[in-house]
């Protein structure tokens, strides 16, 4: 008895330090852990946009995030969207609520700064007070909106898709009329030099300009990449041989409309790139259609 | 096993020679069979395992005298497990370059058996100096193991190094599997086994 007691107490007292350590140092870290967090999912997003330190943005590039919810109210789901709109010379954030068609519900002003509503717990706590139970809503996904003064000039689409192994993460970034500016894959787990190679420049480049009428019908060949559009491909970070100004302009219009030249002996990862792009566009294109719609009807002064 | 009598010098040339974790124990078999695909993967495991063993061993030989023999092993598993949440960390707030590379790595060490076992064989029987030294050479020759391994799979997987193209081709894209690195372990342990015994075979014939 003795015995036990004493194995348990010694378990507990381990356990406590353990968790006092952990918990004290995580305390400690957590500001600076989510600001690099922060600073690199910007630099993705400047990245997919063109901007780098030699070339930054310029000052009138404004990125706004809108957040898409799911809101359930009895056996009826609607689609709630936390917009940034025009308030006085700052920005204001409204819910806007549609059904799943694309009708407009209702809308309402929500109690938000910048600031909290970048937070999920921030804007859940604002949500709250307009949504009262039994409804109940649930965070769905995030899209960026980068302007250029008052013109629109990119969307950013975080997404996720299973992979071969686990699944991959993304940014997208998609020009107002839906073409491919730019894929980034920010998390995979592939396997290293075979799925892993979808991050290389000679496979997610492929996606670069493509434009929506095709990648509605994207496909994945398996066929060897050809030696100049890999040259292509690769020519932005200044590896591999370097090509005629004049000629980049023939290669980029010889292979826009082309499939997507899969990986060797990756052909599943190169097809779950593929077609988790194409969802996310197709479906992002007819969302933000809808939403468009709704915001010009209703005359909702958003800040995009 | 009493106190350990060995030198400084002995005890890190032990872990990389005589002790290797991969090579002469057969411990952590799933990083290096998994993880070793290339240089660069093998050298980021390699140094985070490095991190953890050193810490670990050092706070097991502090505090192996408050251990109730009974739940030893609990508590190397929290102790692992408490350094490499620390690390994590600490390079994700304070070293994000280091961290993009590293974090994947640094996250699968709990459950690696080499540091449970350094902890039980040696740590809790040794003083804090001799466990640091033992320590390091445990880190150094995991590492070793699995640079070793990398540099065969990705030369001979990827006709890279480092992520250099050296030779140009895919000679076989075989080795890039984890089948591959069963065989790759496998031949390496025959290499070592080989060289003791022409070691003992040369001091014996003195």
């Amino acid at each position: 008895m003795k015995q036990i007691i004493r194995i348990t107490i010694g378990l507990t007292v381990s356990c406590l330090i353990a968790a006092l350590v952990m918990g004290s140092v995580f305390v400690i870290t957590d500001k600076a852990k989510k600001h690099n967090e922060h600073v690199n999912v910007q630099e993705t997003m400047l990245g997919l946009l063109g901007y780098t330190k030699s070339h930054p943005a310029p000052s009138d590039l404004k990125l706004y995030s809108l957040y898409r919810y799911i809101i359930t109210d009895g056996d009826v789901s609607m689609l709630g969207y936390v917009l940034p709109v025009v308030k006085g010379d700052g920005v204001g954030y409204q819910l806007t609520v549609m059904d799943l068609d694309g009708r407009f519900v209702s809308q309402s002003p929500l109690r938000l700064t910048p600031d909290e509503a970048s937070e999920s717990t921030g804007r859940t706590a604002a949500l709250q007070e307009v949504l009262k139970p039994p409804k109940a809503f649930m965070y769905t996904d995030a899209t960026i909106v980068a302007n250029l003064g008052k013109k629109r000039l990119a969307y950013l689409l975080p997404g996720e898709f299973p992979g071969f192994k686990t699944f991959i993460h993304v940014m997208l970034a998609l020009d107002p009329s839906f073409d491919i500016l730019g894929l980034e894959i920010t998390e995979q787990e592939e396997d290293p030099g075979l799925g892993a190679e979808i991050k290389q420049d000679y496979f997610k480049n492929q996606f670069k300009g493509k434009p929506f009428e095709k990648i509605k019908d994207l496909h994945v060949v398996k066929e060897p990449l050809p030696e100049e559009y890999k040259a292509y491909l690769e020519h932005e970070r200044g590896n591999g041989s370097p090509i005629p100004t004049g000629e980049l302009e023939t290669i980029r219009s010889k292979y826009q409309d082309k499939d997507i030249y899969a990986l060797t002996g990756a052909t599943i990862s190169s097809k779950a790139v593929t077609d988790g792009v194409k969802n996310m566009v197709a479906k992002f294109a007819y969302r933000i259609n809808r939403l468009d719609a709704v915001i010009s009807d209703q005359h909702i002064p958003v800040a995009f | 096993m009493p106190a350990t009598t060995k030198t400084n010098f002995q005890l890190v040339s032990n872990g990389i020679l005589n002790e290797n974790p991969i090579f002469r124990l057969a411990l952590s078999m799933c990083p290096a069979v998994g993880i070793s695909t290339t240089v660069m993967n093998g050298l980021m495991l390699g140094v985070a395992v490095l991190f953890v063993q050193v810490f670990s061993s050092c706070t097991i030989a502090a505090i192996k005298n408050h251990i109730h023999p009974r739940i030893r092993i609990p508590t190397y598993t929290l102790t692992i497990a408490t350094w490499v949440t620390v690390i994590d960390l600490v390079l994700a707030a304070y070293m994000p370059a280091a961290y993009k590379e590293m974090g994947i790595f640094v996250k699968l060490i709990v459950a690696f058996a080499i540091i449970t076992m350094r902890l039980e064989i040696f740590a809790c029987k040794n003083s804090v100096p001799a466990s640091f030294w033992d320590g390091i050479g445990m880190g150094l020759g995991f590492m070793f193991g699995m640079v070793t391994l990398g540099f065969v799979r990705e030369l001979l997987g990827m006709g890279t190094l480092l992520g250099y193209n050296v030779l140009g081709f895919r000679p076989l894209l075989f080795f890039v599997l984890p089948a591959a690195g069963f065989f790759c372990v496998g031949i390496m342990m025959a290499m070592f086994n080989y060289m003791e015994i022409v070691y003992n075979r040369s001091k014996r014939a003195k």
